[in-house]
């Protein structure tokens, strides 16, 4: 009998798949961007915390392939890179909706790659001048005189979101694009040239710590402080109107998307999950993102995916519908 | 202020983040020297490295490289053709020429020079400029900016030859210039205009590919037919000898140099034009003091003003560039996000507070900007003899090792072999138009600045309906957009008079 | 030449621009108006060159920016251009092929032994040199990543 034991126990090494190990390994995470954005600036924060994290303690490197607003990385991601579990890809977190409303050179599935998670949750507010008489969403509701928004164009949430409350809650708004970035709209608030921009928090903080702004509306997904801000799609006059607004926030809850090419091995995404579950748990990386103003938080890979499968079994009128006022661009 | 500005100086000289800045030069030195290494590329890649350090240490770092990529990549531009950085491609026109004519020595003895005052002017601008920082950004809106657009399309006239079928063909060449930057999605509707159904155009034309390829290329064949090295059959003494008077020839043009140092100072303070425009505005300025046709017509032979303009203005234009990065948090440039970055890294929140409570830091930052400029200045004039002696060396040996890096500086910018093949085409049209005769230099001043005056006169109009065309600053902007149009007419007329 | 380039450039231009104005046509408003007011004046300016080479009028004065050499016979300069096309678009076709750190030592040795005819040895050694430059700066110390070629299985980079 104990012979029999023996032998299972020498065989069960060899029967116990290997703990997939990256030592003396280069990992790759690819974005979507050009360097000195806020997805390339988490990218290569996570990159100089990953090592530590992943069993083997590989190198990871950043790689930068902009173009078609991050469709070329992903098709990257989907039909070139191996996976091997060495290459990483992130781009942007409207490409769920690039897929849903069939832009011309989409050729990845959003369902199929295997998905690590999300490196944060971005809540999109809109932002007023702070000597307007506009102090709540309600005032900005009864305005008389056109509230001017600065935004830089069609795709941005710069621009998206102030135009589904204009055309759909019937905000007396005129939304002026061309800005060449959100940092140039602060200047022309600054003028009195616009009153006001939508945005991310991260990138409206600064501005709002300094006074110039504050926040009057946000979307769905939220951060400590501003629960008690209305949301959008609270205003929304019908159904159909608020399924549109959800629509467009949706991809915010999985804001910095990582994952890894379609067929990587179930346990190499297990590992990486994990990895990127503790390196954002570091306090470290969380002390170094929050002086760069980054949000930092780890949504799973299964979440993030639920979300994508939502996006993306919308019935067909809201999307046609949909594709009437938001076009796939930054 | 005096009291802060001498505290500047004594935090830059303390020890560590002296020797921060020298590292930095280093880095900046071989980043503006490699055609494949791009500033702002290699500015994201060394922020990393910057989060053990204090702030002072860090800026002298980041900016001790950044200051110096515009003076190397003038030497790569002036002895290869090849445009070290996208802001120094002006530059080749005239101080290639005169590298080709033997005189190598004195157009980097020029560059160097006029980089150096344009730099100290750039820098003296930060300074001054600090108390009335705020009003005159704020003075700056969409349509002053829109205005600021014309006057440098307006420098087509300039760079085109004289006469009216020069005029013509200046204009074609802008005109060429407006198209291509018009591909693209458009922020007015989203409609993707010209894209060839590619995902590569999207986005637009990439300007460092297109310029590597208008203005490597056609240089590089032209080293192959030639058969010599880059100096032809010019004495060798000769090449490096006339440094010296290439620095003379700096305070021989010392008024132009000045003011081609304001454009660039100028250009830089207002975000939203971009660096590269700096350049050609400066290129056209020098080409206006030009007082006879013959003079005129010695632009683009190795005339050394078109040597000092640009020099002056790509190196004051990164002082100008500070100014709205650390009053208001806006970058002007690729480069000046990723130092922006490095700002919110530090804990620094640039606005009012930079101007006030850490003046000190502002001014250290003015000091790197100097000493990084002399140091690499007197390096440069240290190497002379053996950078210029590449000049002389056989034209087939750096042929292949110029087109290995034209290629890697072309890939690297996207990752794409799309931006080689943007390369290629371009150096056949660049090929083109220099055997057909057109001048390049306009084609690029509308690829530029075709945007950018598209997307601020929606804005305007959208805006203030027609009402801004009344603003001053407007006005006194389009007086001076008719001037600059006009300007090669007045000259070609003054100078019929008889002497 | 000098004509025969200018008219050539000039078509070009106009078929260009005339492209533009077509494509133009079906887009809305704000995103058709500055391409059209840039390619009907565009197109009218490449008629106006395009009659003044084939009439002949006057020669155009020099522009401001360089000529080429013209140091060589015609037929010599003519061929080395060629040469010189050759080169670079085989450089980019190899890069396709074989990938950049293969392609660059293949390119550099070859040109310096068939264009430069040099010796063996040196042709080795700069090679090397070359690539060592080239490796160490670009593959090592930044990272930056190249695609294998597409004799490799590579598909990439595109």
């Amino acid at each position: 009998m104990k012979w029999k034991l023996a032998l299972a126990a020498m065989l069960l090494p060899l029967a116990a798949p290997a703990q997939p190990n990256f030592a003396g390994k280069t990992i790759t995470i690819i974005v979507g961007y050009k360097p000195g954005g806020g997805y390339d600036a988490t990218a290569r924060l996570l990159a100089r915390h990953l090592p530590d994290h992943v069993p083997g303690k590989p190198t990871v490197i950043v790689q930068n392939m902009p173009g078609g607003n991050s469709i070329i990385a992903a098709n990257h991601m989907y039909n070139v890179a191996k996976p091997d579990g060495l290459t990483i890809g992130t781009f942007n977190r409207n490409l769920p909706i690039a897929q849903l409303t069939k832009v011309q050179g989409v050729k990845y599935d959003m369902l199929k790659f295997a998905w690590i998670g999300s490196a944060a949750n971005e809540t999109t507010i809109l932002a007023i001048r702070n000597d307007l008489p506009y102090k709540t969403f309600e005032d900005l509701r009864k305005a008389k005189e056109p509230v001017v928004i600065g935004s830089t164009g069609p795709g941005a949430n710069t621009y998206d979101f102030p135009l589904l409350l204009k055309d759909l809650v019937g905000l007396n708004f005129k939304i002026v694009s061309g800005y060449s970035s959100s940092a140039d709209i602060m200047l022309a608030v600054e003028r009195k040239e616009a009153d006001g921009r939508a945005g991310s928090l991260s990138s409206l903080r600064p501005f709002i710590d300094r006074g110039l702004v504050h926040p009057v509306i946000r979307a769905r997904s939220t951060e400590p402080g501003l629960e008690k801000l209305p949301v959008d799609e609270s205003f929304a006059p019908n159904p159909r109107a608020k399924a549109i607004m959800a629509l467009r926030s949706a991809p915010e809850q999985v804001a910095r998307p990582y994952v890894m090419p379609p067929s990587t091995p179930a346990d190499i995404v297990k590992v990486m999950r994990k990895a990127f579950a503790d390196v954002i748990a570091d306090p470290a990386a969380q002390a170094e993102a929050k002086k760069a103003k980054m949000d930092f938080d780890f949504t799973d890979g299964d979440e993030a995916l639920k979300i994508m499968k939502e996006v993306l079994n919308q019935p067909k009128d809201i999307v046609d519908e949909f594709s009437k006022y938001v076009k796939f661009g930054e | 202020m005096l009291d802060a500005f001498v505290q500047g100086l004594l935090l830059i000289l303390q020890w560590k983040a002296f020797a921060f800045m020298l590292a930095g030069i280093f880095v900046g030195f071989w980043v503006g020297l490699l055609p494949g290494l791009g500033g702002a590329t290699t500015l994201a890649l060394m922020l990393p490295f910057i989060y053990n350090m204090e702030p002072v240490e860090a800026f002298a770092f980041l900016l001790g490289m950044h200051s110096v990529v515009a003076t190397t990549g003038d030497v790569t531009s002036i002895l290869f053709g090849v445009p070290g950085e996208a802001t120094t491609a002006a530059i080749i026109l005239d101080g290639h020429a005169m590298a080709k004519k033997g005189e190598a020595g004195r157009a980097l003895g020029a560059a160097l020079a006029s980089s150096l005052v344009g730099a100290l002017i750039g820098a003296a601008a930060l300074a001054l400029a600090i108390p009335i920082v705020r009003p005159l950004v704020l003075t700056f809106g969409s349509p002053e900016l829109f205005m600021l657009a014309i006057v440098g399309l307006a420098f087509i006239a300039s760079l085109s030859a004289q006469g009216a079928r020069g005029m013509v063909r200046g204009f074609l060449a802008g005109g060429l210039g407006l198209f291509l930057a018009m591909v693209g999605q458009d922020p007015q509707a989203g409609v993707a205009r010209y894209t060839l159904d590619t995902l590569y155009l999207w986005q637009g034309l990439d300007l460092v590919p297109v310029l590597v390829g208008l203005f490597a290329i056609p240089e590089i064949i032209d080293l192959v037919v030639r058969g010599t090295s880059i100096a032809g059959n010019a004495p060798a003494g000769r090449i490096n000898r006339g440094a010296l008077e290439g620095v003379k020839d700096v305070f021989r043009n010392f008024w132009l140099t000045i003011r081609c140092a304001l454009i660039g100072t100028f250009i830089g303070i207002t975000p939203g034009l971009g660096g590269a425009v700096a350049q050609w505005m400066a290129y056209g300025h020098a080409t206006q003091s030009a007082r006879t046709p013959e003079e005129r017509k010695g632009f683009g032979q190795g005339d050394v003003r078109g040597v000092v303009g640009p020099g002056a203005a790509c190196n004051s234009k990164e002082g100008g560039a500070l100014i709205p990065t650390i009053a208001f948090g806006v970058p002007g440039s690729t480069s000046m996000a990723i130092l922006l970055g490095g700002f919110f890294l530090l804990g620094l929140v640039p606005g009012p507070d930079m101007l006030t409570k850490h003046l000190p830091v502002t001014f250290s930052l003015v000091w790197t900007i100097v000493l990084a400029n002399i140091i690499t200045v007197a390096a440069c004039f240290l190497l002379l003899n053996r950078l210029t002696a590449l000049t002389a060396v056989q034209g087939h040996l750096l042929v292949p090792v110029v087109l290995v890096l034209v290629f890697i500086g072309s890939y690297t910018s996207n990752s794409s072999y799309a931006d080689i093949i943007v390369t290629i085409v371009f150096g056949a049209v660049g090929y083109f138009m220099v055997l057909a005769g057109w001048p390049r230099a306009p084609l690029v001043l509308g690829l530029v600045l075709g945007k950018i005056a598209e997307n601020y006169l929606y804005i305007s109009v959208a805006r203030y309906d027609f009402a801004w065309l009344m603003r001053p600053v407007v006005v006194v902007l389009l007086i001076l957009a008719v001037g600059v149009i006009f300007y090669p007419a007045v000259q070609a007329w003054r100078s019929r008079k008889p002497a | 030449m000098t004509n025969r380039a200018s008219l050539g450039l000039a078509v070009a231009i106009m078929a260009l621009a005339a492209w533009g104005i077509y494509s133009a046509l079906d887009w809305p408003l704000k995103s058709k108006l500055f391409p059209l007011v840039i390619c009907v004046p565009l197109f009218c300016l490449a008629g106006a060159e395009l009659l003044w080479v084939v009439l002949g009028k006057g020669a155009a004065r020099a522009a401001s920016d360089f000529k080429l050499s013209a140091e060589h016979a015609p037929e010599v300069a003519r061929r080395r251009t060629l040469l010189a096309a050759g080169w670079t678009v085989g450089f980019f076709a190899l890069i396709l092929l074989v990938g950049f750190p293969i392609a660059v030592p293949v390119m550099v040795f070859a040109y310096l032994k068939v264009q430069g005819r040099e010796g063996w040895i040196f042709s080795a050694i700069f090679t090397a040199a070359v690539w060592l430059f080239f490796y160490g700066l670009f593959e090592l110390l930044l990272h930056l990543h190249f695609p294998d070629g597409w004799l490799f299985g590579g598909f990439g980079g595109f």
